[in-house]
């Protein structure tokens, strides 16, 4: 595994983006400097032997013509260039492998720092991000800093090398000639400059586009029941029109850009080679020169053409890479909002005591009204407390402050009268069992769903007990492959019921000091919510217990309730009291009950095993 | 069960199997695929033909550099060994190499060459027709790039829109069964692969040949016997490119099974963050992904070895004809024809040495066309009818009619009548304009089922579902679902702002009419208290709204609808109470003279209906009002006394102890 993500923020270098992007790369390039280095050696060596090809070559065809020669020692001469073939090629397959490994070796690691840094970043963060755009981040971006640290290092570092081997050699035949062939190459800096120019904004031009497609694509599909309900497929069309269009646009702007490149920079070894013919002819004719160096002249230029074509390519790539690499440190610069403090409090176990001073909490993604506005309860550990409120008024908000899904100020939150903010992230989330509101389930089996909070080395027992508990193993029992069935996105269609419940078993398996439950049983009926909650009450007894309910008979037994409106709280009490207040929680009441009758009757139907519907989709 | 391995190595049941599988196709060329890719080049083939015709002048102006240099060096040697003056030297002679005609054939040009006109040194001119000739060389390559980019670029962006709008119409089993984020590569990633193919493999492959024949052909007619020489090592070649074939397809296919498995994980663990954090799974997750990753790595490195090894050892081969054409052209040949012949061959083995870049790039665009076609070749299984039926301008007036309706999930052709798992059986109702009716059942009586037929997700089995008098099936589906506004259990919301997310982007809407429609479904006091109100934008997965006040946007979204026919889909799971009877109650002000058909699994949506379904194994059992079905005394009734009374024993039973 790799060391872990290199710290650097923007803010303490001052860089720009692009020299940030490319500082952090370079530490990786650091940590992997044997590789670089040994490549660097070969490179030397290889241009050195690639660089006397041409001598052999005109000495050999210098001897095709000298009639003093015989054609014996022309073949030893042959046998001279094949043996520099032979060295060459194998040390050009030595270079390769080397700058190729590294360069996934370097790809390993950002990807996985990539890994870890998201499983750092808190909600808030996925609320700014879109999954797509994320996704092409990791993907896309990425293999172009591959392609810059493999092919792109490849070209960009070793011609110079084989440029100076080969301005070496032609030296030893003719310093004029030399001097000549190299002449147009300062040229190649201005082109080059020139052309990264225009090519840099438009690739990050092309790269946002393609993200931002793959994000109108995502969100398509996964809105597809939208979609097709409300006849949507024509203004979802001529939106993808339009991304679909700008993103051949920009890339097609990118390879008008590029094309001048290999095309000018081809022309370069070809106007060192007019000059040398122009000059080598006179040169020749004076009887200063060989016909065999001319050749050799020839050859070189042959030979050079293709790594300053290469260079010339290689300058997109590292273009391309650079305003990847840009992207993928935008995301690895976001430092973790959610941490563990410095100074943090060693618990071994916590009680479950919880209590909120004067909390208020805002969103800070936007100038939204306060989500939480002084909120002050005590929860004694083992009590139970019921939140209940009207849509929008802070319910989820509060209950997602315990765990720290969402940062708060210091001073508001304590457990166990610790300030959550001190208290180590893995302490606090171990002692704390939460079913979101949204039932996510993975693509695994039922059982890895269920344990997914529990030690590798879970037992079945224990997993079975979780599904019982949530009222889930009658309907494990009915499925096809029962524990082993597979959920989640590539697996079978669960109903919203049996979701949730998969949700509650996952919490439940755990040994929580709390437990949050956020409207966790909407989707499930009475009859079962009422088991469930019989088995809480039995399992859960003694441990602290928070209920966010938008119905209030979900937390009607519970020894303490708050109604929250609009963040603040507005009525506090047990049920009997609250109802006694006649106040919102009674009116909340009220208009429940006159749906109750006809949810108890609802319930009353004798239940059909949801998994016939579903073993015929899956 | 599988919890003491890892999660990733579940026992492959299921899909999981055959869903990485599907990642492994891919051969290298197949031309039934590329067959398939052809109608969208088709309309840009005047550009393709454009491409192929360049191919012949650039491949004569490349044949020119060397003979230059050859005809320069003739002079040179001729003036050296002869005493001749350079500018009455003759062309180079090809002596004993042979094919002397071709000699001929290029007599005038060569004469050409050997007299400048009157003043410029023939060296100089000499040079200024080398660059003449890499210059134009120069600007026909830049032409043909951009005309190929332009063909590829065009026909990528008519292929992924094909793919979209055949995304958009595929059944909605479909989308049952595929992951979001594999289609999405099929539109992205898949896309990018083939164009890669059009950019670098393909046409690249076909004017290599095209050239290495060029070449070849060239190299005979200038001396069979040395070409003959030389070409003995392009059999160690083919056998040195097929065992790369054979090694690296592979360990190709392995890194892409890898790459697919590792960006599933990645956009999973993204999309389920909140559980990974409240679970605490980030160092056994980190963990499971390296293995994942350093795979991943492992396993380019085999494919990194034949690569390499492939182009160092056609590089040593292009090296070694040099030694080959001068060890068996002594004696033979003068220097300039030496050096036209190296200059060929070389040019003949220059394609070979990306080969195994190409091989790669070929092979990723064939296994990504594939997987395209794949998906091109699904039928979308609910098809719009050939032709519209006469009656569908009818006004729609709200009128919903099941007759005798029998549905299966499961394909129900060839299968006895008694081993069909129907869901519905022999279900006929009749909903008059205006009417409000409820289902009723437990979950799998086909309560949503019913609505599924009705907005035509699926078409029936038996029997016919009609809207304003019309089938359904004769009806194109965008009518049928303008008629129908569903309030759905699932809440998506877009990326836009609130106001388009009520709209859905009709643009008959203007903000006023989105405005009262808000008001109504009590949204407004919510949406207000938002910094920029109806322009704020929604957050990724609707992030900055609770999934009660979601609900609320999605009723807004069905008033918005205007349609004639309102659908409630378990819809106000997370509304509390209070906020349910507003909705109610603005529903009932935007719904007057309206069909409503709800169903729910609290029962509190239909509070007001004129009539409920009462499904029982997918057939309908007992419908009336409320009153009527107690006064009855059937099913409805028996249990709703039966329920009453256990409920009081529940109640105090379930006091705290």
């Amino acid at each position: 595994m790799s060391g872990g993500v290199p710290i650097l923020t923007q803010a303490e270098t001052g860089d720009s983006p692009v020299r940030h992007a490319l500082r952090r790369l370079s530490v990786y390039l650091r940590r992997n400097w044997i590789y670089y280095a040994a490549w660097y050696l070969v490179i030397v060596l290889y241009s050195g032997a690639l660089n006397t090809l041409p001598l052999a070559v005109g000495w050999a065809i210098g001897g095709v013509i000298d009639v003093s020669v015989n054609q014996a020692e022309v073949i030893e001469r042959c046998w001279v260039i094949l043996a520099l073939a032979v060295v060459g090629g194998g040390l050009r397959f030595v270079s390769r492998m080397l700058v190729f490994n590294a360069a996934r070796e370097v790809e390993y690691e950002i990807r996985n720092d990539l890994f870890e840094h998201l499983q750092k970043l808190p909600q808030s963060f996925y609320f700014r991000w879109r999954t797509g755009d994320l996704m092409s981040r990791c993907v896309n971006d990425l293999n172009s800093v591959r392609m810059l640290l493999g092919m792109g290092l490849l070209s960009v570092a070793q011609s110079p090398i084989l440029f100076v081997g080969a301005f070496i050699a032609m030296c030893t035949m003719s310093l004029k000639l030399a001097i000549l062939m190299m002449l147009p190459y300062p040229l190649f800096i201005l082109i080059s400059r020139w052309v990264a120019g225009r090519l840099y904004p438009r690739s990050l031009a092309a790269q946002q586009s393609l993200a931002s497609m793959s994000n109108l694509v995502q969100e398509s599909i996964a809105g597809i029941a939208v979609v097709k309900a409300y006849a949507m497929e024509e203004e979802r069309a001529a939106r993808f029109e339009e991304a679909n269009q700008q993103l051949r646009d920009r890339q097609l702007g990118l390879v008008r850009a590029f094309a001048a490149m290999p095309a000018l920079v081809g022309l370069l070894p070809a106007a060192g080679l007019g000059m040398v013919i122009v000059v080598g002819l006179g040169e020749i004719a004076a009887g200063r020169m060989t016909t065999g160096n001319l050749i050799s002249f020839t050859i070189f230029v042959r030979m050079l053409t293709h790594p300053t074509f290469m260079m010339g390519f290689a300058i997109s790539l590292v273009q391309r890479g650079a305003a990847a690499m840009q992207r993928i440190d935008e995301i690895l610069s976001v430092v973790p909002a959610i941490a563990d403090h410095p100074d943090c409090v060693e618990l071994d176990h916590l009680e479950g005591s919880i209590e909120f001073r004067g909390l208020s909490f805002r969103y800070n993604d936007d100038a939204r009204d306060k989500a939480l506005d002084d909120i002050s309860i005590r929860v004694p550990a083992g009590t139970s407390l019921g939140i209940v409120g009207r849509v929008g008024s802070g319910k989820s908000t509060l209950a997602s402050i315990i765990p720290r899904l969402y940062e708060v100020e210091d001073g508001q939150v304590f457990l166990d009268g610790v300030d959550i903010n001190r208290i180590g992230l893995s302490t606090l989330r171990s002692a704390i069992a939460m079913v979101p509101q949204d039932s996510f389930l993975f693509s695994m089996s039922l059982a890895s769903n269920i344990a997914y909070g529990l030690p590798p080395d879970a037992t079945e027992e224990a997993i079975r007990v979780a599904a019982e508990r949530a009222q889930l193993d009658r309907d494990i029992e009915d499925l096809p492959f029962g524990y082993d069935t597979l959920v989640g996105e590539r697996g079978v269609m669960l109903s919203g019921g049996q979701r949730q419940r998969t949700a509650l078993a996952r919490a439940l398996a755990l040994d929580p000091s709390i437990l949050i439950l956020d409207d966790t049983l909407s989707a499930v009926d009475a009859e079962t919510e009422r088991r469930i909650q019989a088995r809480l009450d039995e399992v859960f007894s003694g441990r602290t217990v928070i209920v966010v309910a938008s119905r209030v008979h979900s937390v009607r037994n519970l020894d303490q309730i708050i109604v929250l409106e609009r963040g603040r709280v507005v009525e506090r009490g047990k049920h009997e009291e609250l109802m006694a207040l006649d106040g919102l929680y009674a009116r909340l009441a009220a208009e429940q009950a006159e749906d109750e009758a006809r949810n108890r009757m609802q319930s009353a139907f004798p239940a059909e095993p949801e998994s016939v519907a579903m073993a015929e989709r899956g | 069960m599988s919890a003491t391995s890892p999660p990733n190595d579940t026992k492959p049941i299921s899909r999981e199997a055959e869903a990485h599988e599907e990642e492994a196709l891919g051969r290298a060329y197949d031309g039934r695929l590329l067959l398939r890719l052809w109608p969208y080049v088709r309309p840009y083939r005047g550009q393709v033909a454009g491409t192929i015709l360049l191919f012949f002048p650039i491949f004569l102006l490349e044949l020119a550099p060397a003979w230059v240099v050859a005809v320069g060096l003739h002079q040179i040697l001729a003036a050296r060994d002869l005493g001749e003056t350079l500018t009455t030297a003759g062309s180079p002679r090809s002596g004993d190499l042979g094919a002397s005609w071709l000699a001929n054939f290029f007599e005038p040009l060569l004469l050409w060459m050997n007299n400048p006109p009157v003043g410029i040194p023939n060296a100089v001119w000499l040079g200024l027709i080398f660059l003449a000739v890499t210059a134009l060389l120069t600007l026909l390559g830049y032409i043909h790039q951009i005309l190929m980019a332009t063909t590829g670029q065009n026909a990528m962006r008519d292929l992924r829109r094909h793919i979209f709008g055949h995304i958009n119409r595929l059944h909605m089993s479909f989308f049952d069964v595929i992951p979001v984020g594999r289609l999405v590569t099929r539109a992205t990633n898949d896309v990018e692969n083939v164009s890669e193919m059009f950019s670098q493999g393909l046409v690249a492959l076909v004017t290599d040949v095209f050239k290495m024949l060029g070449f070849a052909i060239v190299l005979f007619m200038l001396s069979p016997k040395l070409t003959l020489w030389t070409f003995a090592i392009v059999p160690v070649l083919a056998i040195a490119a097929a065992l790369f074939r054979l090694k690296v397809r592979e360990a190709f296919r392995s890194v892409r099974v890898k790459i697919a498995r590792i960006n599933t994980h990645i956009q999973e663990t993204v999309t389920g963050m909140k559980v990974v954090q409240l679970f605490s799974r980030e160092a056994r997750n980190l963990a499971e992904f390296d293995r994942m990753n350093a795979d991943h790595r492992d396993a380019w490195r085999q494919s990194i070895k034949y690569d390499s090894l492939l182009y160092a050892t056609i590089e040593v081969a292009t090296n070694m004809t040099m030694a080959i054409i001068i060890a068996m052209s002594t004696g033979l040949a003068e220097a300039g024809i030496i050096y036209v012949f190296i200059d060929y061959m070389q040019r003949f083995f220059l394609p070979l040495r990306d080969l195994s870049a190409k091989y790669s790039v070929m092979q990723s665009a064939m296994a990504s066309s594939e997987r395209i076609f794949e998906i091109l070749d699904t039928q979308p299984g609910v098809e719009d009818p050939v032709s519209v039926a006469p009656e569908s301008a009818a006004a729609d007036r709200g009128l919903v009619e099941f007759d005798h309706v029998w549905f299966s999930y499961s394909e129900s052709d060839g299968k006895a009548e008694d081993s069909i798992d129907w869901i519905l059986r022999d279900v006929s109702f009749r909903v008059e304009p205006g009417e409000k009716v409820a289902f009723v059942g437990a979950t799998g009586a086909g309560k949503t089922t019913i609505i599924k037929l009705l907005t035509r997700l699926y078409d029936v089995d038996r029997g016919t579902v009609r809207v304003d008098g019309i089938d359904v099936r004769d009806l194109p589906q965008q009518e049928l679902r303008r008629r129908i506004a569903t309030v759905l259990q699932d809440v998506f919301l877009f990326s836009g702002t609130i106001a388009h997310n009520i709209s859905l982007g009709r643009e008959d809407l203007d903000p006023e009419a989105v405005e009262r429609v808000a008001q109504a479904v009590e949204a407004d006091s919510f949406i207000a208290r938002l910094p920029d109100g109806y322009q704020t934008e929604v957050l990724e997965r609707g992030a900055n709204f609770s999934t009660g006040q979601r609900q609320i946007l999605s009723f807004a979204r069905a008033m918005a609808h205007g349609a004639h026919i309102l659908v409630l889909d378990e819809a106000t799971s997370a509304i509390d109470s209070e906020t349910e009877a507003a909705i109610q109650r603005g529903i009932h002000v935007l719904m007057e003279g309206k069909t409503a058909i709800a169903i729910a699994h609290r029962l509190s949506t239909i509070r007001d209906v004129d009539r409920i379904y009462v499904l029982k194994n997918g057939r309908l059992i007992e419908s009336g009002s409320h009153e009527t079905l107690i006064a009855s005394g059937g099913h409805y009734a028996r249990l709703y006394w039966l329920q009453t009374m256990h409920d009081d024993s529940r109640t105090s039973a379930a006091q705290p102890a």
